[in-house]
């Protein structure tokens, strides 16, 4: 639990360095490491074969009629080759995808945002501030860490309702915002900053504000960036609440927005799986460029313990 | 500019810290009141809230809710009562996924990050590939593969039947296919999520301990149980704890997958508690349900906690 | 039986009742008042509103059509948008009640009849006698019994506007592989069970049943009703869907399983992908399927459900308009609302068009509507002995249980006794907590 954050964010951002089970030294080693790196690679390959071919299939599922998904399922090649689905989707207007895909996209950053701002400063405060109640308001916070999000589900249903946020973008984006995790991630994160710093910092005269935006802040890169690919990820994937919350048809992210598609289409499959592929696109695209990045936060966020 | 510290120095400073910090309870809360008011608002009042409702007949389109006192508690453990055959079926379709789930959701990954942390070409790319339905997000994966597992027109059947395999296996529809439909898609979904914090633990596995173990005459399997799976240990507590919360908090893929059925036995308990408080209009009992489902977590939090500790000490 | 003789007397007196109050009233005010919180059926004619219209036909022509409608009545009336919302009918009933308590529902919507009791006591629908009488509509306008599902405490709440019954799907190229002929469709049991004896024979697993709402439960209430039983009793306080009748219908159906006329495990929506794929003869669908395009190819013909019970029945729903009572109701949209359900009733000869019987006897007994859609004839023949839903409030809580028994008992995972007896013995706790929530 104590891992010394700095090495650790050090060591994340270098190259990936590796840590190779079987390190081939030797002629009859190297030629018994060739055969097994051969079985990796097909390993590796088949893995992602498997989560490749059913996007592929879904794609071309798409293009394909009614009719044709029905009778012949076990052929991929859609025959005949249409884009009925698509236009029908994007022409009925009552399911507004591409509508969903921007909610979901300001829904998620707005969440992003506001957890970023109100956990970082919060964080600063208990890891870096004596004040009274300090124990207090620490423990408030850990004690929620494992309380499942189903105690919330109602009464924040009433809270919101009451508020009048009830479909909305604030019913999918504060209350969740208010989550522990943040908070104690970031919390935790800054305790293992190296103090002298802030100590010269402090001595030269800066105010708690001054270090907490010029040094504690660009110190954290990383856990921030980890933080803040978490929550946009959480966010993006949140589909209980939104069922509940959010009521008109435009104002559906992407999640719901997709069931509701299935349950309107149930048998029209070419729509429904076009319906899937416009909602996968975009982000896979999206993904693909920030995949790195993306994917270096999220890994770094088991290192905190 | 130096900015100065808004709070007073309040003499009266009993706490460690620096010299020349003291007490800056202003400040702190001034930092700490965007998240606190969110907290209080959205954490700590609903909690309360909740146990409130859960304490009535609290039917939201009605005018009245009445007292209840512990009547919706006492229903949930009351066998033949509204709720109490509902609730632990539900409870028990959790349990059953949870078990089911968390083992292959932290092997697989275990064993991809293994196999992701050898000197191999692309491994970001194999990377990439494997957290990808990770950003899709449970509904674009349930609806996929309610799609794919459909038992006539889904092409898993078809290929099985092409390779010579069983072919009628109704996956969304009966048990016990139903739960490895669930499982696998969960498993499909998330793996990549698990696979790529795993694979940062096994980097930072110290290369000597690995030379040290060679020099010793361990082979791979010696090395993988002596060093990589203690190295791994914290990012593994880490791991587990988050996949068993996530499978107990089971939502999406029954709801899209099989809704439940057949019958409700593979309504989770999450899906029952929503149906219940928010379209059976019976808050109160809801409310009861998610505080013992909470029991249950915290208990097994516990449990894993300590079975971690002991580990590692 | 006995429920239906009692409405009749009870609409009687509805009707003298209704009738004698609003003579003794002044009459439906114009513009935008009328009785009391109620619904006033003068023509709109304030300022411009938009007003939401959620509804749930999603499946079939309507999807097109609807639009289409609405649109032209948009085009026609200058001060009044009307916003098109469909969703699933169960996301409805799912969401629109807590939604209208926070005042985001719609204006106006169309429900089920048995949702129509629910609402009312649930204070979500407004009272519609005003606009009833400016429409003159009386309850032997529509089907039996279809007028007074939407009376609640004395006042109306519903206008109806369609009912769909259950129907004999049948693939006639695959009746033909088999040797039957598809002039002579099977009516009764005996002849039912020698069509899918000759169809066994040819290899085709003849009627493929299944454990879901939309096929699954709806086959098995036509069952339950054809051999004499219901489903609850006469002041729904008791289900009594595990009656012996309850039993025999649903053990026909796992029969069908069970003897090979039907396979195991039938997937949501498997049967009429099945009918479709011409793997199976009969489908046991609603009427609403005869719009499903993926039918066009597909050599099929509809006929009434053949006569496994006693006594001839079937199920049917149907489907009324309702006025919501949201939080902070603005007057102006729910008159608006009013002349837009008022327009559709005028324009309403179209409707069959998305598989939907109009539930107005004259527009539905119109010839030229069958000449029209000449599918829809063995559906309005099922009018004379269809049954329609039980009108209580809080009455789908007890239904979902019905379908938890036919699933249970199709997937072979219950014996028909024990799958009705757990449903009903749960139902009633159900109808217990309904009568102390929302009374009678």
């Amino acid at each position: 639990m104590t891992v010394n954050a700095e090495s650790t964010v050090a060591r994340n951002t270098a190259l990936p360095s590796e840590a190779p089970l079987d390190e081939p030294r030797g002629g009859r080693r190297r030629k018994q490491g060739g055969k097994a790196r051969i079985w990796l690679y097909v390993a590796l390959i088949l893995t992602g074969l498997v989560i490749i071919v059913p996007l592929i299939w879904i794609f071309l599922t798409s293009f394909k009629t009614d009719y044709n998904a029905i009778n012949q399922p076990a052929n991929p090649i859609p025959n005949p080759f249409t884009f009925d689905a698509y236009q029908t989707l994007l022409s009925s207007g009552q399911q507004p995808i591409f509508r969903w895909f921007f909610n979901s996209l300001a829904a998620a950053t707005l969440q992003t945002v506001i957890i970023l701002v109100t956990a970082s400063m919060g964080a600063y405060a208990l890891a870096r501030l004596e004040f009274a109640g300090k124990k207090i308001v620490f423990g408030a916070i850990i004690s929620t860490l494992l309380v499942p999000p189903v105690i919330f589900l109602i009464p924040n249903y009433l809270i919101v309702q009451n508020l009048g946020w009830l479909d909305s973008i604030w019913a999918i984006t504060i209350p969740g915002a208010a989550g522990a995790f943040g908070i104690f991630f970031l919390r935790q994160f800054f305790v293992g900053l190296p103090g002298e710093i802030e100590e010269a910092a402090r001595i030269d005269g800066a105010g708690d504000i001054r270090i907490f935006l010029q040094i504690v802040l660009p110190l954290s890169r990383p856990a921030i960036a980890t933080l803040a690919v978490l929550s946009f990820l959480t966010n993006w994937n949140d589909f209980l609440w939104p069922i509940y919350v959010l009521l008109s048809p435009e104002n559906l992210t992407l999640q719901p927005g997709l069931s509701v598609l299935q349950g309107a289409y149930s048998t029209h499959f070419g729509i429904v799986m076009a319906g899937a592929v416009i909602a996968s696109v975009p982000v896979l695209i999206l993904f693909t460029l920030a995949q790195r990045q993306i994917v270096d936060s999220v890994a770094s966020s088991g290192l905190k313990g | 500019m130096a900015s100065t510290s808004i709070a007073p120095v309040v003499p009266q400073s009993t706490s460690s810290g620096g010299p020349g910090r003291g007490r800056k309870t202003g400040t702190a809360y001034l930092f700490l009141a965007p998240f606190l008011i969110l907290f209080c608002v959205f954490v700590l009042a609903p909690a309360v809230y909740g146990i409130w409702i859960s304490l009535h007949t609290w039917n939201p389109l009605l005018p009245v809710h009445p007292f209840s006192g512990f009547d919706n508690y006492v229903d949930l453990f009351t066998p033949g009562s509204l709720t109490f055959g509902d609730f632990w079926q539900s409870m028990a379709a959790t349990g059953i996924f949870t078990v089911c789930s968390v083992p292959f959701l932290l092997v697989i990954p275990l064993l991809i990050a293994v196999m992701l942390n050898q000197k191999i070409k692309g491994s970001t790319i194999f990377r990439g590939i494997f957290f990808a339905p990770y950003v899709l997000g449970v509904a674009v994966i349930g609806v996929i593969w309610k799609y794919l597992l459909d038992p006539q027109l889904g092409v898993v059947n078809h290929v099985l039947e092409a390779i010579g395999l069983p072919s009628r296996i109704p996956w969304t529809v009966d048990v016990p296919w139903a739960w490895v439909s669930l499982v696998g898609v969960t498993v499909w979904w998330t793996m990549g999520f698990n696979t790529v914090i795993l694979l940062a633990g096994l980097k930072g596995i110290n290369a000597e301990l690995y030379d040290a173990a060679s020099v010793d005459g361990a082979g791979a399997m010696r090395k993988f149980f002596s060093v990589t799976l203690p190295g791994l240990r914290p990012v593994m507590a880490f791991v587990t704890t988050v996949t068993i919360l996530a499978s107990a908090n089971m939502f999406g893929q029954s709801y899209l997958l099989t809704n439940g059925r057949p019958g409700n036995t593979t309504r989770s308990a999450i899906m029952y508690i929503a149906d219940q408080g928010l379209a059976q209009n019976q808050m109160g009992a809801a409310a009861a349900m998610s505080y013992v489902l909470f029991a249950f977590l915290a208990v097994i939090s516990v449990v894993n906690f300590r079975l971690q500790r002991e580990k590692t000490e | 039986m006995k429920r239906r003789t009692g409405r009749r007397a009870l609409a009687a007196a509805l009707a003298i009742g209704v009738g004698a109050a609003l003579v003794g009233c002044s009459g439906g005010g114009g513009g935008g008042g009328g009785t009391q919180n109620g619904v006033s059926g003068g023509d709109y004619s304030g300022p411009n509103v938009t007003i939401s219209f959620w509804n749930g036909w999603t499946g079939g022509a309507a999807p097109v059509l609807v639009p289409k409608l609405i649109k032209k009545f948009n085009d026609e009336h200058k001060n009044i948008t009307v916003k098109d919302v469909p969703m699933e009918w169960a996301d409805i009933s799912a969401k629109m009640p807590l939604a209208i308590k926070a005042g985001k529902g719609p204006d106006v919507s169309v429900a089920h009849g048995d949702d129509l009791a629910t609402y009312a006591a649930q204070g979500l629908t407004l009272p519609v006698d005003d606009i009833v009488k400016t429409l003159g509509y009386k309850a032997d306008d529509f089907p039996q019994g279809l007028f007074e599902a939407s009376v609640y405490n004395d006042h109306q709440y519903a206008i109806p506007w369609s009912v769909t019954p259950l129907g004999l799907y049948a693939n006639t190229t695959v009746l033909k592989s088999a040797g039957l002929d598809p002039e002579k469709l099977p009516t009764d049991k005996e002849s039912y069970l020698k069509a899918l004896d000759a169809l066994k024979k040819a290899g085709v697993q003849g009627e493929w049943v299944d454990g879901y709402v939309f096929t699954g439960t709806f086959e098995f209430e036509s069952l339950l009703w054809q051999f004499g039983g219901d489903l609850y009793n006469k002041d729904v306080s008791k289900a009594t869907f595990n009656s012996d009748a309850g039993v025999q219908a649903l053990t026909w159906m796992v029969d069908l399983v069970k003897k090979g006329y039907s396979p195991k495990n039938v997937a949501q929506d498997g049967n009429i992908n099945a009918l479709i794929a011409g793997k199976t003869a009969f489908n046991w669908n609603g009427v609403w399927q005869t719009t499903n395009e993926a039918l066009d190819k597909v050599e099929w013909k509809a006929a009434v459900v053949p006569q496994i019970g006693t006594e001839p029945a079937v199920w049917s729903s149907s489907t009324h308009w309702i006025f919501l009572n949201n939080k902070g109701q603005d007057k102006n949209k729910t008159a608006a609302a009013a002349t837009f359900v008022k327009w559709m009733n005028d324009n309403s000869s179209g409707w069959a068009a998305t598989g939907e019987l109009p539930a107005k006897n004259t527009v539905r007994e119109d010839p030229a509507l069958l000449k029209q859609y000449p599918n829809l004839e063995p559906f309005m023949k099922e009018l004379d002995y269809a049954h329609y839903e039980t009108v209580s409030p809080g009455i789908n809580g007890a239904n979902a249980l019905i379908t938890t028994a036919v699933n249970e008992a199709v997937l072979l995972k219950k014996a028909p006794k024990q799958a009705l007896d757990d449903a009903a013995a749960q139902a009633d706790k159900i109808l217990q907590q309904n009568k102390k929530q929302y009374g009678g």
